[in-house]
């Protein structure tokens, strides 16, 4: 496997990023909790049964990065939308709950894997572990993809971008966390 | 479901069948082509959640690539809403609508 994640003999992945790697991960995966957010819930002092009783949003997302997290389950008919809404009410707030789990896991490994010599963040996943940053690079890929506008037709001038170019340092980062996601994908998918 | 007296369920199957009420089926769930999510991940979602192999799972992530969507599973209403959230978790653009 030449790509940056290598199979454990636990079944799950081990991969070294360098200091500046790292703590580019980290922020962009803060940033995505920021946006996620905490949805309409409770807060964590409320009683924790109403969480269980509480709707989610019945309205798409503003955000098209957000929106694009959590579509519509509806898209054909005249009672589309309707339908979309009412799935979005009872679904929404489960799902923003899981995506965050996912970067809360990503944040936490970063911050608990040992530190090498030279400042390299030395990260063994387990399965679980493994499961939790695929969600959560494919959340960020997603994110990323959203802000830069991708189309089908971006292919190879993604990668020939002018330095000078606002959406460079975005487009660097959007192509690094896909080659990371195909690694990780290699391991998992490794029969 | 109650249980008919005997006399009667006799009756009725000696009778001509009489129109089987239409199962709630089939809803469809339909996995929508998108520019952000690499192939070899639709694969391994369809594999790893629906529990695909390689080969169909490959198929079904080429029809949404070439094709603009691909019907990924087929049942209840209720079935097909629990496989659209599974997918948006995965963060795939997915619907759900009545087959008819």
């Amino acid at each position: 496997m030449s790509g940056p994640f290598k199979p454990t003999h636990q079944g799950g992945a081990a991969l070294t990023l360098d200091s500046v790697e790292a703590s580019i991960l980290r922020s962009l995966t803060v940033q995505l909790l920021e946006l996620i957010g905490p949805g309409d819930e409770p807060a964590a002092d409320a009683d924790p049964l109403a969480g269980l009783f509480t709707e989610g949003p019945s309205k798409a997302p503003q955000d098209p990065a957000i929106a694009r997290l959590f579509p519509d389950a509806y898209s054909e008919g005249p009672e589309a939308a309707e339908y979309s809404s009412e799935f979005r009410r009872f679904t929404e707030n489960d799902m923003r709950t899981r995506k965050r789990e996912n970067c809360l896991a990503l944040v936490r490994s970063l911050d608990r894997a040992p530190v090498g010599r030279q400042g390299d963040v030395e990260l063994e996943l387990d399965a679980d572990g493994c499961r939790s940053w695929l969600g959560a690079l494919n959340d960020l890929r997603l994110t990323l993809g959203t802000r830069l506008e991708i189309t089908d037709d971006d292919g190879e001038e993604l990668y020939q971008l002018p330095d000078d170019d606002p959406r460079k340092p975005q487009t660097m980062a959007y192509l690094w966390l896909g080659w990371l996601e195909e690694s990780l994908l290699e391991v998992l998918m490794d029969d | 479901m109650s249980v008919a007296p005997v006399e009667i369920e006799r009756t009725e199957s000696e009778s001509a069948p009489v129109a089987v009420r239409e199962p709630d089926l089939p809803w469809v769930t339909i996995v929508h082509n998108d520019p952000v999510n690499q192939m070899n991940y639709v694969v391994y979602v369809f594999q790893s959640y629906f529990g695909y192999p390689k080969d169909k799972a490959r198929k079904l992530m080429l029809d949404v690539h070439h094709k603009g969507r691909a019907t990924v599973s087929i049942g209840t209403r209720e079935e097909m809403e629990r496989d659209v959230q599974a997918m948006h978790g995965y963060g795939l653009w997915a619907t759900l609508r009545h087959d008819k």
